[in-house]
């Protein structure tokens, strides 16, 4: 039933939104340049730095593990474990520039791992106990599916983790090996920013990576709108299933139970690079092309679904099956088509598409 | 302004008469294809050679492929999967001809030729209830009218061309199954088996038929082109896991199994599993593949089948050769177009005059040869 009054709800909202009269958008290089520089500077630039940060203490406190291994260690590895995923969370919108390169993207988190990869070659390597495995040389080649997030994940999140630990200590050795890889990828993205982030300082460029201003906002502006897609498909929808048939190992990162918390930092950050940074934003440049009431729309369906998300219980792994959970979580991926209906609108509003042949070809 | 592109017709057909070597200052038309409209509507367009808009027809739905008539100024604008249509449209007196509409049970894959004659017009169907692709052939000395139908050889044919001998179509067999009432939904990722057919134009029989290989059964063939001798250069689009590692580009010849290629690994990971137009130049030994995703067009050389360059173009599709060897026009879904030399590897961008906010779609025709 309440299903059915949000679909309809979306439905009248959007052929509110189609009527409203926007002026023919004409809005300068200028300003695109400004959005771009107060988004690289004070959203991209620093989520990589948290995501390298949080990474280096994850490695140090893996070697400590290695070193002594104890629940205290253990514990102090798998928070900061939590750390360096939320932070990832936090830049995993960021889909263009040095992320791309050498499937960096992939290496820091190969998921959804639909045929646990992930498992059965990290059985492998740990079965080996091949020290050749332990050296940088060997991540160049390994699968990409042993050089992330849910590698480190399954050996400090497995039953008894301390206790293999103890009895096999190379585990804990490739555990730090896999850190030290996902310092160096983390790292490697920061810096190659300082360099990359030219692309969004001009407002033109002949030989540049971008044209105008305009395309590299462009850019941007996907991160914001695929990643709600990401979050509703992937994080959603496919662990829920069909009717009764919801699977909890699908949802991502279940084994350190932050399935849920991924999501709110998906949000919380995509909210931020809406209306947070304090320079110049999305929220403001369509209020200020006079898309006063799309603007504020967006802003509390942000906050709309950010509060349904602190109600659902959690870990969301034990939980999904509660039908009372499913619905809630059915209701927020429709909040999040809403959202991201409400966000296509303002593409036409400031005079962007998207992606045409990129986004939907033949 | 009907006036003047008349005008500017008549020009055309005096120089070319005249000089050949006026043609590139005269404003003759250079290239047709389907757009989006800034109001989300979808039109088709010709281009003259000062980038001014010389053809506007409203389409009823989105298109895809132009096919050009050889010696008319006709153009079909071809709807796209799983639309119904095509517009025969008179580019000259902007007329529309004729509207096709597909038989029932059937609907059109975006891609259509014409004969070398100009007598018949050849399309790609899907038989709905079977899924079985057809090839379907209309008279349009007879009002457009079906006079034979015969199988693709497989599922979802898309782009098909003829060989040089004139006879023999060559059709690119996507492998894809959809069903109209499941929208774009692809429903056979596990089982697909593209393949290239070459096919009898008049008696359907099937002659060669080259499948992609089963480790790489979900790479699907959609888009291709043939040179004048008889080599197809494929732009491959992979259906299966995003961090596989696979060859995006296939060339064929007759009597030999595909050959399946891949630029140096940053672009070919770059190219991002998926290639929206393939076309030689017009000397037909280079090839150009866009990979729209990827904000990359590339290209290779037909004999030794080697990646040759590659240039960024944001969202661009649109491939045509020029009338200079080594030189390709790109458009992009962001409503520009690019000039493209191999030789210099230096790209234009050429002035249009249309209407703002366009979307060029996925491919675009030369009016010129």
């Amino acid at each position: 039933m309440s299903l059915l009054s949000i679909t309809r709800y979306s439905t009248m909202s959007l052929a509110l939104l189609l009527t409203i009269p926007f002026a023919s958008a004409d809005i300068s290089q200028a300003r695109w340049l400004k959005l771009n520089q107060a988004a690289v500077n004070e959203h991209i630039l620093p989520g990589y730095q948290t995501l390298a940060d949080k990474s280096k203490h994850l490695a140090a406190d893996s070697a400590s593990l290695c070193k002594a291994p104890s629940q205290t260690t253990l514990k102090q590895t798998q928070a900061s474990f939590i750390e360096t995923l939320n932070a990832w969370q936090g830049i995993q919108h960021v889909q263009f520039g040095p992320i791309e390169l050498l499937m960096r993207n992939y290496t820091i988190q190969f998921w959804p791992d639909k045929k646990n990869l992930t498992s059965k070659q990290l059985n492998v390597i740990l079965s080996a106990q091949d020290p050749a495995a332990l050296q940088p040389e060997f991540f160049k080649t390994a699968s990409i599916a042993v050089k992330g997030l849910p590698a480190i994940e399954r050996i400090i999140f497995a039953d008894n983790a301390l206790k293999q630990i103890e009895t096999t200590p190379y585990r804990c050795q490739f555990l730090h090996a896999v850190s030290e890889y996902l310092v160096l990828q983390t790292q490697n993205t920061t810096d190659e920013w300082q360099t990359y982030k030219q692309a969004f300082s001009t407002e033109s460029s002949e030989e540049g990576i971008y044209e105008t201003a305009q395309e590299a906002s462009i850019d941007i502006m996907k991160a914001q709108v695929e990643q709600l897609e990401v979050i509703r498909d992937l994080k959603i929808l496919r662990p829920l299933g069909n009717e009764g048939k919801a699977k909890a190992r699908r949802l991502e990162s279940w084994r350190s139970q932050n399935a849920l918390q991924n999501i709110q930092m998906n949000i919380q950050s995509l909210h931020h690079l809406y209306s947070g940074i304090n320079t110049y934003n999305l929220f403001q440049l369509l209020k200020e092309e006079g898309a006063t009431d799309l603007a504020e729309g967006i802003e509390q369906q942000f906050i709309t679904i950010e509060s349904a998300l602190t109600k659902l219980p959690t870990p969301l792994s034990q939980h999904i099956k509660e039908p009372a959970v499913r619905q809630q979580l059915l209701l927020i991926s429709q909040e999040l088509e809403q959202l991201h209906t409400s966000l296509d609108q303002s593409m036409p509003a400031l005079g962007l598409l998207l992606g045409f042949n990129s986004r939907d070809g033949d | 302004m009907m006036e003047i592109s008349r005008r500017q017709f008549s020009l055309l057909l005096g120089c070319t008469l005249l000089s050949p070597s006026l043609l590139a200052t005269s404003k003759t038309n250079l290239f047709a294809s389907a757009i989006k409209t800034e109001a989300g509507g979808y039109e088709l367009l010709v281009i003259d050679q000062a980038g001014q808009t010389t053809l506007r027809h409203r389409l009823p739905a989105r298109a895809h492929h132009i096919a050009t008539h050889p010696h008319e100024p006709v153009l079909a604008a071809v709807g796209r999967r799983p639309e119904t249509f095509i517009d025969v449209v008179d580019y000259r007196s902007k007329a529309l001809i004729k509207r096709i509409t597909s038989a029932a049970g059937q609907h059109f894959y975006g891609h259509a030729i014409y004969s070398p004659d100009g007598r018949w017009l050849i399309s790609t169907e899907n038989e709905i209830a079977t899924g079985r692709g057809l090839i379907v052939i209309r008279d349009t000395a007879d009002n457009y009218r079906v006079i034979k139908q015969f199988s693709s050889g497989g599922i979802g044919p898309h782009e098909l061309k003829m060989m040089a001998d004139e006879k023999t179509l060559v059709v690119a067999n996507g492998g894809i199954l959809t069903h109209p009432d499941k929208g774009r939904e692809k429903l056979n990722l596990e089982s697909m088996r593209p393949s290239l057919a070459y096919i009898d134009l008049h008696t359907g029989t099937l002659l060669e038929q080259a499948f992609m290989p089963d480790k790489h059964h979900q790479l699907s063939i959609r888009h291709f082109d043939v040179n004048q001798a008889g080599t197809a250069v494929i732009g491959l689009q992979y259906q299966g896991s995003k961090t596989d590692d696979v060859p995006l580009v296939a060339f064929h010849r007759q009597g030999q199994p595909l050959s399946l290629v891949r630029a140096p690994s940053v672009t070919n990971q770059a190219m991002k599993h998926y290639c929206g137009s393939a076309r030689f130049d017009k000397s037909g030994s280079i090839a150009a593949i866009s990979s729209p995703r990827g904000n990359l067009v590339t290209f290779w050389q037909a004999d030794t089948q080697q990646f040759i360059a590659s240039t960024l173009s944001r969202d661009g599709c649109g491939l045509a050769h020029t009338d200079h060897p080594e030189e390709f026009l790109i458009s992009t879904g962001r409503g520009y177009c690019y000039r493209y030399n191999c030789q210099t590897q230096r790209k234009e961008k050429i002035k249009l005059s249309v209407p703002a906010h366009i979307a060029w779609d996925n491919h675009m025709s030369l009016l010129i040869s």
